[in-house]
């Protein structure tokens, strides 16, 4: 009896405190200037020789790792072109789509280049920047039962990986499609070829991508939902580093920097399918 | 903490917790049988079976489960294999648990001495009775800590199942977080789910425990 009221004790105890503990956080976070030692200002950034840019690891042309464990694509180019022009190293940390807002409110990293699609919800809890993409969403299926319209997933099971926008988008507009949700890219699309869904929503840069390069699926619908941008990310309240890194977008607008990305990465992979003039947004303008 | 929200979630988390004990007992219960098929293959020395359960229990002792279900997942599909979410999860775990399982009751079973037995033959007991009425009993005294304990490291061992698309409390927690970036209140309702599915079954077992003790000699 004693054993079982102390370890009843104990669990309480250890409960209370944990919970205390979340809340505390909570009070913590909410208030604005309190948020200052949860990310590093430019002057921080420059002084330390190191910028922290989280990217994609496994979300080919736009960031992946080759064979080597050198990362590349086209968030890639224009990260390793920010820590260029501010003068210092690039740290490059891999991320997941669920966990990119977490790595920045928790000052992981100072700036996220990972297909970070801008949205009301996002925007509450990070400050993006002005974009550098187009984007909307997609849906890649079998080549031999392909899918072009939504209405054909009905009551199936999709395919989407969690904290993307095809998620939230398909949630809140189709709630009668069965969504199987993963949480890396490589994850959703073995399942897709292992026919555990009919069909896999994505941005669809990423599915017309996929598919080109797997030719037993297709990219059946090119554009589902509304159009929306997408934008690096710096934690919320880092104005130095945003302000600044708005300021390089208009450089780089200048020289149509991204133009030239996309014929670098993106051009290998989408071919003629898709003309750069309806992905890439130069100058932070769309 | 934005006590609406823990509302708002709590039919959705009550759901996953459902799901979680669930596949937990399933799969626990699978590893039971396994568990014990093993532990008597072991006991009695059955040759080849023996081998062959020694093979086991080293496999699936030194790999994890995260690594066991992807392999059932991802891995069988390029076989030819598919199974659903549900099957590889409860397959995982009684692969998992069984060599657990195995290694719990053979150490109890090895643990009673064999005066014991000899003595109870000499009294004039048969194999059978001398099975049940005094190895078995004495058997399972000194199993239960270690077999209460398998199954409480079994349903922690759920939290990976997400990842074989099974929504699980882990699942539901980390697709909140990714959506609506309510960190604190997903976390929080995720600790309380599982504290509440685990503290009775802790301590039921700790009940159990002291319940079988009576058998164990000299204890």
């Amino acid at each position: 009896m004693s054993i079982t009221w102390k370890r009843l004790a104990s669990a309480a105890v250890a409960s209370a405190l944990l919970l205390g503990g979340l809340a505390g956080c909570g009070s913590g976070n909410s208030s604005d200037n309190d948020t200052s030692t949860n990310f590093h200002t430019l002057e921080e950034i420059q002084s330390s020789g190191t910028v922290k840019i989280g990217v994609f690891y496994d979300k080919a042309p736009f960031g992946s790792q080759d064979s080597t464990g050198t990362f590349v694509g086209y968030d890639i180019v224009y990260g390793e072109r920010i820590a260029e022009d501010l003068g210092v190293e690039v740290e490059w940390v891999p991320v997941e789509a669920a966990s990119r807002v977490a790595f920045l409110e928790t000052g992981k990293v100072d700036i996220i280049l990972a297909n970070f699609t801008v949205t009301d919800e996002r925007a509450e809890k990070v400050d993006f920047l002005n974009p550098y993409l187009k984007v909307a969403l997609g849906v890649a299926s079998p080549t031999s039962a392909p899918i072009t319209d939504i209405a054909q997933l009905n009551g199936k099971d999709v395919i989407v990986v969690k904290g993307t926008t095809a998620e939230t988008y398909l949630e809140a507009n189709n709630p009668e499609i069965k969504l199987i949700k993963f949480e890396q890219y490589t994850e959703a699309t073995s399942a897709l070829q292992d026919g555990r869904g009919v069909a896999w929503v994505t941005d669809n840069t990423e599915a017309l991508a996929w598919t080109l390069q797997n030719p037993k699926f297709t990219t059946g619908i090119t554009t589902l939902g509304p159009q929306d941008t997408i934008a690096g990310a710096v934690t919320k309240g880092n104005t130095t580093l945003k302000d600044w890194l708005n300021e390089e977008l208009l450089t780089l607008g200048k020289e149509n920097f991204f133009h030239k990305d996309f014929d670098l990465t993106l051009r290998p992979v989408y071919g003629d399918s898709v003309s750069p003039d309806d992905l890439v947004v130069e100058g932070g303008k769309i | 903490m934005e006590f609406e929200l823990l509302g708002e979630y709590l039919p959705l988390f009550a759901r996953a917790a459902w799901l979680t004990l669930w596949v937990g007992l399933t799969g626990i219960a699978c590893a039971i049988v396994v568990g014990l098929v093993c532990a008597v293959v072991q006991h009695f020395r059955v040759p080849i079976a023996r081998q062959l359960v020694s093979v086991y229990i080293e496999l699936s002792r030194n790999t994890p489960l995260v690594v066991q279900l992807f392999f059932l997942y991802f891995g069988l599909p390029k076989l030819g294999i598919v199974l659903p979410s549900t099957t590889c999860a409860i397959v995982g775990l009684a692969f998992l648990g069984g060599s657990y399982m195995a290694e719990a009751i053979r150490s109890g079973l090895e643990a009673v001495d064999d005066g014991q037995s000899q003595s109870a033959l000499a009294l004039g007991l048969t194999r059978g009775l001398t099975l049940r009425h005094v190895v078995l009993p004495q058997a399972v005294a000194l199993a239960m800590p270690a077999f209460t304990a398998n199954i409480i490291f079994l349903i922690k061992e759920t939290s990976v199942v997400s990842i074989v698309a099974l929504p699980d409390l882990m699942y539901v927690a980390k697709d909140l977080i990714g959506t609506d970036y309510n960190t604190r209140e997903a976390l929080t309702l995720l600790v309380a789910f599982y504290l509440v599915i685990l503290l009775p079954i802790s301590l039921g077992a700790a009940k159990l425990e002291k319940k079988v003790r009576y058998a164990a000699f000299g204890s």
